[in-house]
């Protein structure tokens, strides 16, 4: 059982996320925060194998929330599904030690990738 | 064509691959096909701007319209708004949502506000998104904010005294037969836009 932990303010992008996921791994279980602090709390007491990451959300952004995740594991599996397009945005989160930076909206290339990445890490 | 004309036409080409790239990522949201119409873009000074987007609304959207706003920041400062009748806006987040709604309400639920809140956060990230790319000038969002306003008026869409120009795309889609008419709007200084511009100088000689 992989447990990921879908960090996005958006109801719509955790709903679609999961779904298109799902649809491509066996055997996932979900959880979902709808802002920074919730995902800082969630990894804490949930302890998920993966963490997948918006980057524009209230209370804390996705760029200060993966440093906080860093800092309390720096093993920690994280992508990134963002909308922000910005090269710059994505060199900068790249170099925080995440596994993929994946532009929204997901689509079935895109996901494929992502299961590829947790199938890759899973074996 | 003058230099201002010039880099004006680069300029709205520019925006024109921003939505052109946007249309890309809704086909993808709602996995149809969307025929999009060559968007008329404008750039004015707030008076001409003001009565433009009036002219929009009371021709386009002369009732209800659902708006989705977000603001940027850093060295390039501004207000974009995506703008769309609200009565086309249900069969369009049904279609995101690949739902069929049951009931026949004309009123909006969570789902529907955050639906167009995400659809709005993609679609304007890759209009200034591609733009900041293409000039290399970076910027910072705010949140983004969806709202129905039932009587829009051009004030809603200029934020600030000091946000001296609007950019106006005019765009229509077709998904399936809906024509949706819409437009966004680009309020920012003008010192944005002759950064922009700049830029683009710098760009196109290779700087």
């Amino acid at each position: 059982m992989v447990k990921i932990l879908i960090v996005d303010d958006s109801k719509f992008a955790q709903k679609v996320t999961a779904s298109l996921i799902e649809r491509s791994l066996d055997d996932v279980r979900f959880d979902f925060a709808s802002d920074g602090e919730e995902g800082v709390n969630k990894f804490r007491s949930g302890h998920p194998d993966f963490l997948i990451v918006d980057l524009l959300m209230p209370k804390l952004r996705g760029q200060d929330l993966i440093k906080k995740v860093k800092e309390m594991d720096r093993q920690a599996k994280i992508i990134v599904v963002s909308a922000d397009v910005q090269t710059r945005v994505e060199d900068e989160v790249s170099k925080m030690g995440v596994l993929s930076f994946i532009n929204k909206p997901l689509n079935e290339e895109k996901v494929k990738e992502i299961a590829d990445i947790i199938r890759n890490d899973v074996r | 064509m003058t230099e201002k004309d010039s880099r004006e036409d680069i300029l709205k080409e520019l925006f024109n691959i921003g939505v052109g790239q946007a249309a890309g990522t809704l086909s993808d949201i709602i996995d149809k096909k969307i025929v999009l119409n060559v968007p008329s873009v404008k750039i004015l000074d707030i008076g001409p701007g003001r009565r433009e987007l009036e002219k929009f609304l009371s021709q386009v959207a002369s009732g209800a319209v659902m708006v989705s706003i977000m603001s940027f920041n850093h060295q390039l400062q501004g207000v974009v708004s995506l703008i769309f009748p609200a009565e086309k806006m249900h069969r369009f987040i049904d279609l995101c949502l690949h739902e069929e709604r049951t009931e026949t309400t004309m009123g909006f639920t969570d789902i529907d506000y955050d639906t167009i809140k995400e659809v709005g956060n993609i679609v304007l990230n890759a209009i200034i998104g591609e733009l900041s790319n293409m000039i290399r000038i970076p910027v910072t969002y705010t949140l983004p904010e969806v709202c129905v306003l039932d009587h829009a008026r051009a004030e809603h869409f200029m934020s600030d005294y000091e946000y001296r120009l609007i950019l106006i795309i005019m765009i229509t889609f077709d998904i399936e037969g809906t024509e949706i008419e819409g437009a966004i709007v680009v309020n920012m200084t003008l010192k944005s836009l002759e950064d922009i511009l700049n830029a683009i100088d710098g760009v196109f000689h290779g700087r």
